[in-house]
């Protein structure tokens, strides 16, 4: 009985969700918003990565922004010097970035831990300074310019109301996948992972494999996002993609709740909102603000800032229903 | 013709640094039986299940596993095989609820992946379906069919560890290793896992425990092996291991001329 009312309301909260997502480009609503929003979806889409690869699984990844980088270079250089058509850009660019992470899954798993934790922050520094190089070879000092837009058959995604749908879409279908996958076999042995290595392998869970495997998906993810990224930006440099970045992508995943796939929205969008809004304004202090959210965050709600407002929500729904019923 | 070997050790031996912590084991463990495992702290039983499971490599000898070489075997390979265990710090999946946690037991025992999963493909349903009704037949055996629900460890200890057993016994193994199922139990727990244990093998699932609970091993095992600081020291019935001199001098702490 509880289960029901409570999937009744999660669906309401989903219709709700997509009943937003569906109004807000339009100029009566939220239509002055509509790139802000076209890149909280794009970093929704590294975020939910991130909750699969940490939250779930429980491997800290510090350099996801590495992945996102290569997703936009890969796509803007063949796209721009080579003349790729997009799509196929951004399928090549997810194959060599899915390929890479694959590459690099085995030996960076063979660390736990902090040092996990260092190696993908190196991995993050070495792919920034890469992506500088590229600069240099392929485009302009700062970055590479004249990527194309996305488009199908003569539909040209050349305006942010069209983007925004089309990068919406991308979002949703990965949330979905997410959620699908945690609620599976697979979702069960990444969980389980997370719990005691130990177990998962005593009950036949190739623990090593599993790790390799998500964090290949996560790295899809952020490569599409990338490629999402280049093509509606049509210009892109090596800054989104430094250490910064992805300690920003880290604390969207904290926010949203780790373990929370639909948390991923949510997280993205105040931490964005957040830095492009307000933490600008500290200028290079940011970083600490960064770390002093993180680190409260992590205290005081570990389960996340939307969980617990979730939570909080949930009693307050309660608290109403008694007196309803109570009079 | 001869009795049937479920595992057989031959020359185990495990040292961490210059600490010697199984030395030339021989072990011949007989299909279908209750066997126990008993010595004082430190004579190398956990350590001698953490080698038949591969938790870690060991350092000489052989395992044989129903007659094949299970040596180069990759732990998680062994699950599939038929060897599960339990542990003695029971490692339940504490971000999963009960049932979840029997369902994770039924990953040797179902291949779909990432894709069928992500697409939720008519294999991952038919799948998943065979999943939880296995799982709800192995929780209902140990007689939690009604905590379904619940999170894992807000169950007490001794349900945590029927918990734990049901898990491993959902992967369908041919032989189980319990580490202390006994440990922290009172004794009603006690009875019903006494209970609980010897239905197992009624299934034909062979099983051997690391106990230290006397009476309990006394009242079930068929066959009692006796470690001491890395070698085997004794075995045989109950009975006959009761009247040792070595066992009770290794309990005791005589020296044995």
């Amino acid at each position: 009985m509880i289960a029901r009312l409570k999937s009744n309301w999660s669906y309401l909260a989903i219709a709700t969700l997509f009943a937003f997502l569906i109004l807000a480009p339009f100029d009566w609503f939220l239509g002055q918003y509509t790139t802000l929003m076209i890149v909280i979806g794009i970093y929704t889409i590294v975020t939910v990565g991130l909750c699969l690869l940490m939250g779930y699984t429980g491997q800290v990844s510090l350099g996801q922004a590495a992945f996102f980088g290569m997703g936009a270079y890969i796509s803007a250089i063949l796209s721009t010097t080579y003349g790729f058509n997009p799509w196929l850009a951004m399928l090549i660019a997810a194959v060599i970035t899915g390929a890479f992470a694959y590459t690099i899954g085995s030996p960076i798993f063979r660390l736990k831990g902090n040092y996990l934790a260092m190696a993908t922050l190196g991995l993050g520094l070495i792919m920034w300074i890469v992506f500088k190089q590229l600069n240099q070879s392929f485009g302009e000092p700062d970055g590479i310019s004249g990527i194309p837009y996305l488009s199908i058959g003569g539909f040209v995604f050349d305006s942010s109301f069209r983007r925004y749908f089309l990068v919406w879409a991308f979002c949703l279908v990965i949330l979905l996948i997410s959620q699908n996958i945690i609620r599976s076999r697979t979702g069960r042995a990444l969980r389980a992972i997370h719990g005691s290595e130990a177990a998962a392998e005593s009950i036949g869970i190739n623990v090593g494999r599993f790790k390799v495997k998500i964090l290949v998906l996560s790295a899809v993810y952020a490569s599409l996002a990338g490629s999402l990224f280049a093509h509606h930006l049509r210009y892109i440099g090596a800054q989104p993609f430094d250490f910064l970045a992805s300690v920003k992508l880290v604390v969207m995943a904290v926010i949203g709740g780790l373990a929370s796939i639909w948390g991923a929205i949510f997280g993205a969008g105040t931490t964005h909102i957040l830095s492009d809004e307000l933490l600008l304004r500290f200028g290079d202090w940011d970083v600490v603000i960064y770390g002093l959210i993180l680190v409260l965050v992590m205290i005081f709600m570990p389960e996340g800032l939307f969980v617990k407002l979730k939570e909080v929500f949930e009693r307050l729904r309660l608290m109403y229903r008694k007196k309803g019923v109570e009079p | 013709m001869s009795r049937s070997v479920i595992l057989e050790t031959k020359g185990l031996s495990k040292a961490f640094g210059g600490l010697v912590a199984l030395d030339k084991v021989d072990l011949s463990i007989e299909t279908g039986k209750i066997i126990a495992v008993i010595g004082p702290n430190g004579a190398g039983k956990t350590t001698l299940f953490n080698l038949v499971t591969g938790v870690y490599p060991m350092s000489g000898g052989e395992i044989y596993f129903q007659g094949a070489l299970l040596n180069k075997v990759p732990p998680h390979k062994r699950a599939s095989l038929g060897i599960v265990r339990t542990f003695q710090h029971v490692y339940l999946f504490g971000n999963m609820n009960v049932l979840e946690n029997v369902m994770l037991g039924r990953h040797p025992r179902s291949s779909y992946g990432f894709l069928e999963a992500a697409l939720r493909l008519p294999k991952a349903r038919r799948e998943e379906e065979a999943i939880s009704l296995n799982a709800i037949k192995y929780l209902n055996l140990v007689g939690l069919g009604t905590y379904a629900e619940h999170d894992a460890l807000s169950l007490p200890l001794g349900q945590q560890k029927l918990l734990a057993i049901a898990r491993a016994l959902a992967t369908e193994p041919r032989l189980i290793l319990l580490d202390e199922p006994g440990a922290g139990l009172n004794t009603l727990e006690k009875r019903q896992l006494s209970d609980l244990i010897r239905n197992i093998r009624e299934m034909g699932v062979s099983v051997i425990l690391v106990e230290h609970d006397m009476p309990l091993v006394m009242g079930i095992a068929e066959w009692v092996i006796v470690l001491d600081s890395g070698a085997k020291i004794a075995e045989g019935t109950a009975a006959q291991i009761q009247k040792d001199r070595k066992v009770i001098a290794a309990y005791l702490g005589e020296e044995v001329e």
